[in-house]
């Protein structure tokens, strides 16, 4: 029996945890100042950006299931994948596993009790929905129809709403500088004694750089989006060469963020991975400084690497080959990590839970992609992929992919952590099989038609190309249901699950040596680390005691 | 960085809150004289790129002492003073990586004004009436 609970003088059916204390009524979570539940606050969030994002990828596959029309008109078709990649980029990817996974767990991770700044987390979370608002006020007013890029000179000469949208998604970006800023000053202020830097978990590492990123780039996004509104507002020469403005000004501008802001999206996934593959394999890392430095090196090299996106936007062919070169040393250091994960695994007692199935998943589509992506950074090769689909399913791989496998992966695993509750594993497995295969199914063709010349953001296609995109829609379907079945078993696990314990995985991670759902102030004596995490060669912590269900006898 | 958590309250401790108003004052005059001196120098005729030149190297220098004593990082240790020098590294990077894509393109083979290049472009239609 843990003496703390004990002194706590609850009843160990019903400990007080974040969820039940000190208060539960609705305007407790809105005002809450506590990292758990402004973490739990930002996954329902995104979890709904998701959904709504996920709606416009259904209605974008459905429409290319014929080649003529089918059912919107080219010009909502243009809305429709201007919102998709909006709405998944700015508001689902970027901050789904920071903000939401992040929030709550790294300062469980440093044996802290809350994040530096709490006041702070909490206008994140505002400035979030805020920035929501608006760009979903631009989206009932009509969306815009430049794609998420928003190109210049498109961009300042379209009457489609593309302000409103420019402007949720420059707000948004500061939610996410804040949340950045929030970790970076948590993590090196507020470790508990002993919790060195070379003990650090791999998952507060990978924000740690993640957090770096979203400092150092956003404030470049702020400024060209804001740049791109002022010149459709005002009509200033900025990038309209029209005016006398350089479009590929914007288009360097613009990728300075949204380069590295793919590993704002890849850095947390491979935190979340770092921490599953110890968990499921039950032993601790292989190499465990090279996967932390690696996070570093990505989120440096990253910056280096933007001019990639431009080898056919009239960028010099020296800038050109400059990046090319640049991009390929971002391969070096996930390599790394890729490696020291299947190293991991080697000779590790691997138990193939869901959190592990995605990880599979992960580790397919994080070299698949990123192997495209090597092709890709050749120039050569690049002006005859660029803008056809092949760009489409390279990205959809690395970024959604992987993302979206450590997203699941982080639901599972960390869900008894959260909730108290348990997920179910068969449907939990059955999903993820669903996913994964659907996911290939969707974005597999599309490399071959890419390959074969398919433009990206076509309304219509030549008839060739339509037994790959029906393919492409059929695999999109058995993705949605298999992320339908994962809502709703969470859904209903939430309110029927059965209770979890403090560590259903038996796992070493530092956020387990707490009871599940954590008390509000996560530690009641602040921790003493001795050594790092995932040591499953010593013995651990006691497990605090589990929560049992309230007997029905019980008045 | 130390290495155990309650590092903050130690360095925060170790920056006593004094109120510098001489030397607020003493800045604020020398931001006036550079500021002054911008405009004296913009009227003297010097070759070439040198305006740019000096006008940048008062403008940094009016930037640093902002930086420095207005926001404080004159009073600061080494990490907050590292994450400053780390944006402007950042900055550097932007400018300079754009700067060389415009430095290395290849001239254009018919430039506006020679023969047989595409007429000059019209300048400012109104937004509205070019999307349709």
């Amino acid at each position: 029996m843990n003496p703390s609970l004990a002194r706590s003088e609850v009843p160990v059916w019903n400990p007080r945890n974040y969820l039940n204390s000190p208060e539960t009524g609705l305007k407790s979570w809105l005002l809450t100042q506590d990292h758990k539940r402004i973490g739990v606050m930002f996954l329902v969030a995104t979890t709904i950006a998701f959904a709504l994002g996920g709606v416009f990828a259904l209605l974008i596959r459905i429409e290319l299931l014929t080649p003529g029309p089918t059912i919107m008109s080219a010009q909502t078709y243009n809305r429709m994948f201007t919102l998709h990649g909006v709405v998944m980029i700015f508001l689902f990817m970027i901050p789904a596993i920071p903000s939401g996974f992040g929030n709550f767990l790294v300062p469980l991770m440093i044996g802290a009790k809350d994040v530096a700044f709490p006041k702070l987390n909490l206008l994140s979370f505002y400035v979030y929905v805020a920035g929501a608002l608006i760009a979903l006020f631009g989206m009932i007013q009509g969306g815009a129809d430049t794609g998420w890029t928003f190109y210049t000179p498109y961009s300042t000469t379209t009457i489609t709403k593309v302000v409103p949208v420019l402007l949720g998604a420059f707000i948004l970006g500061f939610s996410s500088i804040l949340t950045g800023l929030n970790f970076i000053v948590t993590t090196h202020t507020m470790r508990a004694p002993g919790l060195h830097w070379t003990r650090l978990p791999l998952f507060v590492w990978s924000i740690y750089a993640t957090s770096v990123i979203q400092i150092l780039a956003t404030p470049v996004l702020g400024m060209s989006l804001l740049l791109v509104a002022v010149e459709h507002a005002f009509g200033w020469g900025i990038f309209d060469p029209a005016r006398g403005g350089d479009p590929v000004l914007f288009q360097h501008f613009f990728w300075f963020y949204s380069h590295p802001a793919v590993y704002i999206m890849v850095l947390p996934a491979m935190a979340v991975i770092s921490e599953v593959v110890c968990a499921f394999s039950r032993k601790n890392i292989f190499g465990y400084k090279a996967v932390a430095y690696s996070s570093l090196g990505i989120a440096f090299v990253g910056f280096f690497t933007w001019g990639h996106h431009m080898f056919v936007s009239g960028q010099s062919a020296f800038n050109g080959g400059v990046f090319g070169v640049l991009s390929m040393f971002v391969g070096i250091f996930t390599a790394i990590k890729v490696f020291n994960w299947t190293a991991t695994l080697y000779r590790g007692s691997i138990l193939f839970a869901t959190p592990f199935a995605y990880f599979v998943g992960f580790l397919f589509f994080l070299v698949f992609g990123g192997m495209t992506g090597i092709a890709l950074a050749t120039v050569s090769l690049d002006v005859h992929w660029h803008d056809t689909y092949f760009i489409v399913a390279h990205f959809h791989f690395i970024m959604v992919g992987a993302t979206l496998m450590a997203f699941l992966a982080a639901l599972h695993y960390w869900f008894p952590k959260i909730a108290g509750k348990r997920l179910p594993e068969g449907w939990g497995l059955v999903a993820a099989v669903m996913i994964i295969l659907g996911f290939n199914f969707t974005f597999i063709p599309q490399f071959l038609l890419g390959n074969e010349g398919m433009p990206r953001r076509y309304f219509s296609y030549p008839e060739k190309f339509w037994p790959l995109n029906v393919a492409s829609t059929a695999g999109a379907s058995v993705l949605a249901l298999g992320l339908v079945i994962v809502l709703v078993y969470t859904l209903v696990a939430l309110k029927w699950g059965p209770i979890a314990g403090s560590n259903p995985w038996n796992s070493r991670g530092f956020e387990w040596d707490t009871p599940s759902p954590p008390p509000p102030e996560n530690y009641e004596t602040t921790p003493v680390y001795t050594h790092g995490p995932h040591q499953y060669d010593l013995p651990g912590v006691e497990t605090p005691p589990a929560a049992t269900p309230e007997p029905k006898h019980a008045s | 960085m130390a290495a155990h958590g309650n590092a903050s309250t130690a360095e925060h401790a170790g920056v006593p809150h004094h109120s510098h108003v001489g030397r607020y004052v003493v800045v604020w005059i020398v931001l006036l004289v550079l500021t002054v001196s911008t405009w004296a120098i913009a009227k003297v005729h010097l070759p070439g790129p040198l305006h740019i030149l000096v006008a940048l190297v008062i403008a940094i220098a009016k930037g640093a002492l902002v930086a420095l004593f207005f926001m404080h990082l004159y009073d600061q240790q080494g990490a907050n003073r590292l994450v400053f020098a780390t944006s402007l590294v950042f900055v550097a990077l932007l400018v300079g990586l754009t700067l060389s894509d415009y430095a290395t393109r290849y001239p254009l083979a018919k430039p506006p004004g020679s023969e047989g290049a595409l007429p000059a472009p019209d300048y400012a239609p109104p937004p509205t009436s070019r999307t349709h």
